[in-house]
């Protein structure tokens, strides 16, 4: 396995995502989101006035790294094809709630290893979680439970999510009156944009080499085992989190007083349970998603799509979890969610006869 | 012979649908709290029916009310009247050192939750503004049992080197009942040139819009102790026990209870914020006070 | 894509658009027309109220700063009540109150009210802003996790000290930060 290129793609890409992760939140990004896609969406979706959180607006050059990085890779290595056409209202949805299931636990999949890296171990159960639901969303898988297959005919927007996040960026550097800036909170904590911006193409063109995805990883252990590449990725990731905590002096290891978490266990092992059941179904977790659309993959654009929209209700309709716990809506959400998943996974089995 | 069956019958589900019919109610312990009187008895009872009937639902004990003056209430507690005691703080350091009353729960009411303190106020504009300038003036305090309406002022009043027996003009007790509210009264509209006055009633006061924060000046605050207290004699069922203070720290703002076929809020009706669990040490501060001042139960002739 | 007069036309109206935009923006940078259009900046408008927000706050606790400042804790606690009373959702009151109570000795009753201010405006957790009363709370907290701790360990089953932990901990994980 060690002399396969794919692996040392998928170690360089948990490499970087777990050094840069950690290093993000050193040079300005808040304590333990140096990237977590769910926050960046919920601030972007803030900064473009889709929810009135003056502490959560800022438009992440990151997120629109990401996306980029994605699209300058995929055109070099011509992997980009505009392809879609499977279930896409059914993933606008899933998007979602795929970031409700995120804004209750306090953070995305990276964000999840980050907070545990860090020493933050009320994230146990947001991994517990992670791996349940994808594990479910396995079984789901192999009892028949797919969407319709994607078609290269049937799509040709795949240029939109890219041009939108190139718009997004002359946003960021015209600064249009329109857009809004937090000067107080999380929103206002950033790293240098140009830094932030660097880190997040570099970031996503290795994402779309690689593959990599936390969830992917996760769902490809649980297939294969120890011969998949992505678990040595995700370990790589895990360990180089933590030996750079360790070393910027940034790991703090306890329950109580930890940076953007709550004590809800139960709450955080559904939340994260809810996006790694979804992400089995759509193929990838947040990052991932992002890494698709700037690929040219229509289905995935709407998931960002409907990202986008999640972030904005988490945080207009109070969803989103805090340091003092899960509100009442944020967990009628879980379960709606769950709810949602199911009755998809229903109606979108293929049975055999 | 029929009708004779017929009527036997009769008879019998008659008997039977009345024995079924009978309420259970007596059957239940029942057990009795004491309760301080605070203002008079009549206010005292209506403040704490609820409650008791609450803890009565809760447990499945009939709790009886019995209201009791201060100055009896460890003659009366002694002589087996009641086993449960809700008191002011001083009483129930009392009834600990003297008749080894457990703490049960400590009761939560305005800005400083289970504590209070005590306060020694003159008009404004009276040209007393300060402690020093009250030597020689007319004085009120309140009941002389009252932990933060006499106690914590005249432990104050020493610290500062005033004995309240020689340096002041006079002092006096109001009679009957609200003496609180007639002192803060008194000291407004000139009666007293100053009172000892605790911080829950000037809380209330103000808040009513009896008195404005203005009105007055506080030449001295006591540091918060704790007020009224639920206590239980040592003797009793842990088992009944446990099951109180549940009731108790679990009593919540909407917890109603059935008075005279109306719902009231428990809480409300009581006047308090809920009931804390305080440890006993918390009350040494009091017990420093009274030992201080020679007051009961550290008093020596 | 330029295989009949359609495919031309398109690209032809695609670059007429285009090269319209271009000229649009061109001419109008530097005119103000473009401000005039989007309104004012959001950000600086924002920007605004919030310190007329903040001058307003200062303005309206005054006195009861002015009486905590000369040592009138009780005085300035029933003034407060009034003002809390009359503006129940605005977190200064609840942070004023924290403080006085503190002062006073009253510690759980000042822990609750910090949490009630903070749940209300972060504001007073972050470094940046102008309400920031970050190392008041973080004194509170180091000294109240100190005290609270080995009481909490003597008397594990007293939920009074549970919860006043749990609060301690809820501004604890505050003044840590993180995106929320």
């Amino acid at each position: 396995m060690i002399r396969n290129r794919e692996f040392w793609l998928v170690v360089l890409s948990g490499l970087s995502l777990g050094v840069l992760g950690v290093l993000l939140s050193l040079w300005g990004n808040p304590e333990n989101s140096g990237i977590c896609v769910s926050c960046f969406i919920e601030n972007s979706a803030g900064a473009l006035g889709l929810h009135d959180n003056q502490r959560m607006q800022y438009l992440r050059p990151e997120l629109i790294g990401f996306v980029l990085g994605s699209v300058v890779s995929a055109l070099i290595s011509r992997d980009f094809r505009s392809r879609g056409g499977s279930a896409p209202l059914s993933r606008l949805f899933l998007g979602i709630f795929m970031i409700f299931g995120c804004a209750v636990f306090i953070g995305c999949p990276i964000k999840l290893l980050l907070r545990l890296t860090a020493g933050d171990i009320t994230a146990v159960a947001g991994v517990v979680g992670l791996v349940v639901g994808v594990w479910v969303g396995l079984k789901g898988l192999a009892h028949g439970v797919e969407f319709a297959p994607q078609s290269q005919s049937k799509a040709s927007g795949g240029i939109l999510i890219p041009g939108m996040f190139i718009l997004l960026l002359v946003f960021f550097i015209v600064r249009p009156g329109f857009l809004l800036f937090s000067s107080q909170g999380g929103g206002a904590q950033y790293a240098p944009w140009q830094v932030a911006l660097f880190v997040g193409i570099g970031l996503g063109a290795l994402a779309q080499r690689s593959r990599f995805c936390i969830t992917g990883s996760i769902r490809n252990f649980l297939l294969m085992g120890l011969r998949t590449p992505a678990l040595w990725g995700l370990l790589t990731f895990i360990v180089a989190a933590l030996m750079v905590n360790l070393i910027t002096g940034k790991f703090n290891f306890g329950l109580y007083g930890q940076p953007g978490a709550h004590l809800e266990y139960i709450w955080s092992f559904l939340g994260m349970g809810l996006v790694g059941w979804i992400s089995v179904l759509i193929g990838g977790c947040p990052f991932r998603q992002l890494i698709k659309a700037g690929e040219g993959d229509v289905d995935a654009g709407l998931v960002v799509i409907g990202m986008f929209i999640g972030g904005a209700l988490s945080q207009s309709w109070g969803i989103a979890a805090t340091a003092s716990g899960v509100s009442m809506y944020g967990k009628i959400t879980i379960l709606a969610g769950f709810a949602l998943i199911t009755v998809l996974s229903m109606f979108c089995r293929v049975r055999s006869t | 012979m029929k009708i004779y069956h017929l009527m036997r019958m009769f008879i019998a589900l008659v008997v039977f649908f009345a024995i079924a019919g009978c309420k259970t109610e007596g059957k239940r312990q029942v057990v009795k709290i004491g309760y301080m009187l605070c203002n008079s008895e009549q206010e005292t009872s209506q403040r704490f029916l609820p409650l008791t009937k609450y803890l009565s639902d809760k447990v499945g004990v009939d709790f009886v009310m019995v209201p009791v003056d201060t100055h009896d209430f460890e003659k009366r507690f002694k002589a087996g009247e009641f086993t449960f005691t809700h008191t002011n703080s001083l009483i129930y350091i009392v009834l600990r050192e003297n008749q080894g009353v457990q703490l049960l729960a400590s009761e939560k009411r305005g800005k400083l939750g289970s504590r209070s303190a005590g306060a020694i106020i003159a008009r404004k504009g009276s040209g007393i503004e300060k402690l020093a300038d009250i030597r020689g003036k007319r004085m009120a305090f309140g009941p002389m049992l009252a932990p933060t309406g006499y106690l914590a002022e005249y432990d104050m009043m020493l610290a500062a080197g005033i004995n309240p027996e020689n340096d002041l003009g006079h002092y006096t007790i109001p009679p009957g009942s609200y003496k609180h509210e007639k002192l803060i009264y008194g000291v407004l509209y000139g009666m007293y040139d100053v009172a000892a006055a605790p911080v829950m009633d000037l809380e209330n006061m103000t808040r009513d819009g009896k008195i404005a924060a203005d009105d007055l000046v506080i030449l001295a605050q006591s540091k918060p102790i704790p007020y009224c207290t639920f206590g239980v004699a040592k003797d009793v069922d842990p088992g009944l026990v446990k099951k109180v203070k549940d009731a108790l720290l679990s009593l919540k703002p909407t917890d109603t209870a059935m008075i005279d076929g109306e719902q009231l809020k428990v809480m409300k009706a009581a006047w308090i914020d809920g009931y804390e669990e305080l440890l006993d040490s918390d009350y040494d501060q009091i017990r420093d006070m009274a030992k201080r001042v020679n007051m009961p139960p550290y008093q020596k002739y | 894509m330029f295989k009949d007069t359609f495919d031309k036309l398109c690209w032809l109206f695609l670059i007429v658009v285009l090269i319209s935009t271009v000229v649009l923006i061109y001419t109008n940078i530097g005119t103000g027309s473009e401000k005039r259009a989007a309104g004012p900046s959001k950000t600086l408008e924002r920007e605004l109220s919030y310190r007329a927000r903040v001058d307003l706050i200062n303005q309206l606790y005054l006195p009861v700063e002015n009486l905590r400042k000369e040592g009138n804790n009780q005085t300035a606690l029933l003034k407060l009540d009034e003002l809390i009373r009359k503006y129940p959702t605005e977190a200064h009151g609840h942070i004023l109150q924290g403080d006085i109570l503190q002062r006073m000795g009253a510690f759980d009753e000042a822990i609750s009210s910090y949490v009630e201010g903070v749940k209300l405006n972060g504001d007073y957790v972050d470094t940046k802003s102008p309400l920031s009363r970050r190392a008041e709370i973080q004194k509170l907290v180091d000294g109240g996790l100190k005290d609270v701790g080995p009481r909490v360990a003597a008397n594990p089953n007293n939920r009074s000290l549970v919860i006043a932990r749990q609060k301690l901990n809820y501004l604890k994980s505050r003044l840590a930060g993180g995106c929320e």
